[in-house]
Formats: C-alpha cells, sequence, structure tokens
C-alpha cells in the first residue's frame, strides 16, 4: 500500500520565463513560441501564456486557430486559469490564448496581477513561458518584475537597441519604484536626470546609490545582479551584429553599473517568416537546422549551465 | 565626461582579477570593437567624445593587463589593500616595471693559488701529460673536482675517471679528448698539447 504522503506531495512550482522587449517586432512571439517548443521536445511541460496586452498571436506562431477561451475569460472571472489552458498539437505543450478580442481595452488592476500570478505558480507544469508585450507597460513590467528568468529580445537595428535601453531603464525604475520612499524616489529621478545631462560630480553608479541613500529595499537590486536581464539578439545577419550584445552589456555596465547578461544569439533565418506563412512554427517544419540548434543550447544552457561546458 | 566608479583596470575590462590572458585579449578586443567606430550600441548613451576617453583608457588598461610583468605588478598593488590611487596609475605602474632588473651573476673568480717557480717551469716544459700530472696541477692551481666540474660542466664522476685513467668508465676516445679541452682550457694550460699528449697516453693504456 502506498503512503498517503506520497500522493500527495507538493509538486515543485513551476519556473517562469518571462520574454520582452523594448520595441515591437523585433521577435518576441517568435523567441518564446521557439523557447516553448524547444523545451517541450526536451521533455518537459510547459504552458506558453501569451500576455501581449497590444494584441495576442502566439496562436499564429504556433499555428493554431484562436480559441474563444481566452485570458479575457480569467479576468472577468468567468473562468480559472487552469480552465483555459489549451492543448496543442505538440506534446508536453499547452498554451494559453492572449486577448485576442479587443472591442473593449483590457482595464487590470494590480490586485488582478497579483491573482493571475498566484494562479500561474499553481499550473501544473515544470516551466511556464510568458510573452510578455512591447514595452513599459505598468503590467508588463510587473509580471516582468516577478519571472524567474526574464529574457530581453532585441535587433541589431538602432532604433531597437535604442529602445532596449528605454526598457531597461523603466524597468529598473519601475521596480524601484515599488521599493522605496515616495521621496527617495523623486530624488533618484533627478539624480538620474542630472546624469544624463552629464552634470553629476561623481560617476553614477545604481548600486552605490541604492546603498548609500536612505529609503530603498536593496534586496530586490541585488537579486537583479544574481540573477541579470538575460539578452538576446535576435535575426542576427553576421559575427559583427551577434557581438552587439557584448558592446550592449558593456554599456550598461559603464553607464549604470548595472549588471546584464549577454545570453545568445539568434540567426536571421529566412525559413522563420516562409514556415509563418504557411501558419506552422519553424522548429517543427524545419527541427534540424542550426536555428533550431541554438534555441536547444539556448535551453540547455538554461536549464543546467554545465551540460553544455566545453571541456578544456 | 564618464569617470568608472574606480579606477580599476580589471573594471575597466569588465574582467574577474584572476582573468587568464586570453580573456583579457578577448575583453581588450571586444571593448575596442564597443567603443570605436560606429558602434550602434554606444549610440544614445555615450557621446563621441565620451566613447574616445573610455577607449583611451580602455587602451590603457590593456596596456598594463595585456603585459604580463606589468600584470604582476598591478595586481600586487591592488591585492595589497593598502595601495593609492597614484600607485595604480599608468605611469607608476610603468616607472615600477623599468626598476626591476635581475640580479647580475656574480662572476666568480679562479681561486688563488701560491706560485711555485718549480711547479711552473715543469709544467711549461712537461711532454707527458698524463692522469696523475693533470691531479696535480689542478690541486696546484686550486680547484677541487665539484668546482672544475662546475665550470666545465663535466661530470665529475668523468673527471676522477680521466685523472685515473680508467678507460673503462669514460665514454669513447673523440669524446674524452672534448673533456680534456675544457679541463685544460679552465686550468690555463695549452689545451692542444695536453690534449694530444693525454690521448696517445690514453690509448696506450690497457
Amino acid at each position: 500500500m502506498v503512503p498517503e504522503n506520497i500522493l500527495t506531495v507538493e509538486k515543485a512550482e513551476p519556473c517562469v520565463w518571462g520574454v520582452s522587449s523594448g520595441k515591437g517586432g523585433v521577435g518576441k512571439t517568435f523567441i518564446s513560441t521557439s523557447i516553448a517548443l524547444t523545451l517541450s521536445k526536451l521533455g518537459h511541460n510547459v504552458v506558453l501564456v501569451d500576455f501581449d496586452l497590444t494584441g495576442a498571436n502566439s496562436h499564429t506562431a504556433l499555428g493554431v486557430d484562436p480559441s474563444h477561451m481566452s485570458l479575457r475569460h480569467y479576468f472577468e472571472s468567468q473562468k480559472s486559469l487552469n480552465e483555459i489552458v489549451l492543448n496543442t498539437p505538440y506534446p508536453h505543450l499547452q498554451y494559453v490564448q492572449g486577448f485576442w478580442d479587443s472591442w473593449s481595452p483590457v482595464q487590470l488592476s494590480n490586485a488582478d496581477i497579483d491573482r493571475f500570478w498566484n494562479e500561474l505558480k499553481k499550473i501544473n507544469a515544470d516551466y511556464i513561458v510568458i510573452d510578455l508585450g512591447t514595452g513599459s507597460y505598468q503590467h508588463h513590467l510587473d509580471l516582468f518584475k516577478r519571472c524567474d528568468e526574464k529574457f530581453l529580445i532585441t535587433n541589431p537595428e538602432p532604433t531597437s537597441i535604442e529602445k532596449t535601453y528605454r526598457f531597461i531603464e523603466s524597468f529598473i525604475c519601475s521596480t524601484l519604484k515599488d521599493n522605496s520612499t515616495a521621496d527617495a524616489f523623486g530624488k533618484l529621478m533627478y539624480v538620474l536626470r542630472d546624469h544624463r545631462q552629464r552634470i553629476l560630480p561623481q560617476p553614477f553608479s545604481f548600486k552605490k546609490y541604492l546603498l548609500n541613500n536612505d529609503g530603498f529595499v536593496f534586496d530586490h537590486f541585488e537579486q537583479l545582479s544574481k540573477n541579470p536581464i538575460r539578452m538576446i539578439v535576435n535575426s542576427v545577419r553576421s559575427p559583427q551584429q551577434a557581438e552587439l550584445g557584448h558592446s550592449m552589456r558593456s554599456v550598461c555596465y559603464k553607464y549604470y553599473d548595472l549588471s546584464l547578461e549577454y545570453c545568445c544569439a539568434i540567426d536571421f533565418d529566412n525559413a522563420v517568416w516562409q514556415a509563418l506563412r504557411n501558419r506552422e512554427p519553424v522548429l517543427i517544419a524545419q527541427p534540424f537546422t542550426p536555428l533550431s540548434g541554438q534555441f536547444l543550447s539556448l535551453c540547455k544552457h538554461m536549464i543546467d549551465p554545465g551540460e553544455l561546458r566545453a571541456v578544456v | 565626461m564618464p569617470q568608472l566608479p574606480t579606477h580599476n583596470y580589471y573594471e575597466v575590462l569588465e574582467l574577474p582579477t584572476n582573468a587568464a590572458q586570453h580573456e583579457v585579449t578577448t575583453a581588450y578586443d571586444r571593448a575596442k570593437r564597443t567603443y570605436s567606430g560606429e558602434n550602434p550600441a554606444i549610440y544614445t548613451v555615450f557621446t563621441d567624445v565620451e566613447a574616445r576617453e573610455l577607449l583611451g583608457l580602455i587602451e590603457e588598461a590593456y596596456s598594463i593587463l595585456g603585459n604580463k610583468t606589468l600584470r604582476s605588478i598591478y595586481d600586487q598593488r591592488l591585492l595589497s589593500n593598502s595601495y593609492t590611487l597614484e600607485d595604480l596609475s599608468y605611469g607608476s605602474i610603468l616607472g615600477a616595471s623599468k626598476q626591476y632588473y635581475p640580479e647580475p651573476k656574480q662572476q666568480q673568480q679562479k681561486p688563488s693559488y701560491q706560485k711555485d717557480a718549480s711547479l711552473e717551469k715543469e709544467i711549461l716544459e712537461r711532454k707527458e701529460w698524463d692522469g696523475a700530472f693533470i691531479k696535480r696541477v689542478r690541486e696546484y692551481k686550486g680547484h677541487s673536482v665539484e668546482r672544475l666540474s662546475d665550470k666545465t660542466k663535466i661530470n665529475p664522476f668523468y673527471i676522477q675517471a680521466i685523472e685515473k685513467m680508467e678507460m673503462k668508465s669514460l665514454p669513447a676516445p673523440v669524446f674524452v679528448r672534448g673533456y680534456i679541452v675544457q679541463i685544460a682550457k679552465e686550468l690555463s694550460l695549452n689545451e692542444r698539447k695536453v690534449a694530444d699528449s693525454y690521448m696517445s697516453l690514453f690509448k696506450k693504456t690497457p
């Protein structure tokens, strides 16, 4: 007879990976669906959540028809989150349809986000990949902050690089806002403005500033240094463009004393848009290309960094 | 102007202090590519002037960390905890590296010995140079076997065998001749005369 406590043993919480970007159209949806597919191919149970408030289209990237069951049902309290998790044709992969019907604007409160996050953590899965929308919407930033792994997508275009810096700034500030007194936060805004205009007497460092000034809770920022935002440079067409990730990491370090991690570069591949036109994920249509290899090594590296380490 | 949090070359190149030498070079290449030319990653964050200043700092950091000698001096000062910013500056490290010289090798002088007119004369006139006489000259000129071996790089065992004229213990005659020439040079003798005479005697020994 099996002891009862084995059956009721609590399952570990799913690991939540958030995917966001500063600029639209850099391949958030493509990368989040590809990561979810790769994780599911590795045998993990994955739920892909489409949380793009500006218009969901993960279903198109996955090649499934949009369902009428969407996050709207959840936020309007008609369904529980578990009920709107939909099956896909791919083993181990399920998905949650985003706001697809945009007749009325999405109005969410902080309590909604809290409730959503708590239920998300109770979903029965190993990994949850959230496709967050573009830019610094408060709700996107809120969720991004809570994710266990944070991926920031950019591509080598100057516009997208610029917006990536703006996103990082607003993300840091929004996390600090919740963890500081209003006075201290207002003062920080002035200091940052002075830093931008280069009139500070001392070089600026977030770390030092937060340590030396009252009114900040330092824990979250500390956490961010230990588990940094991971940057992915998408649609790379040359090795020089792949080097951009290192440059951006260096710029963040030198300008803000903030550590980012450059995760990997994803090559530009015409197969991506061709597969999208056929409404089929490229990793399913062409599973043995260098592109899927890049996603495979990305996921393997994230799950166990030791596994792919070169033997020197 | 972009000042860095501290003036630490490892932070300039964004390296841990225990980075391997090839990692220093890679980091320098990357940093140089980032802050020179039209890199889109620095646009809107650093101005041209600032990028140029950063580039200067990067070059300076690499000229210290990319050089093994300068890096070890820098590391020693950095780890000693009692450094001043002045001590860690480029000029100071470069100055310190020039002060360092390897210790000059001490010239070992030949041992002095009491001149003995009759023996000197005998050495000049001697025709038959056997092992016993070489030993006698060696002892007269104050060389121990160890010292002679140290100077000529000949195994002391061979030197003793040469003096005892033990053919069994010695290598082929051509090498023995080489040894004799070395020994004779060290004892300031006429090496040709000594070697010719010794070798003819050597071949006659049973």
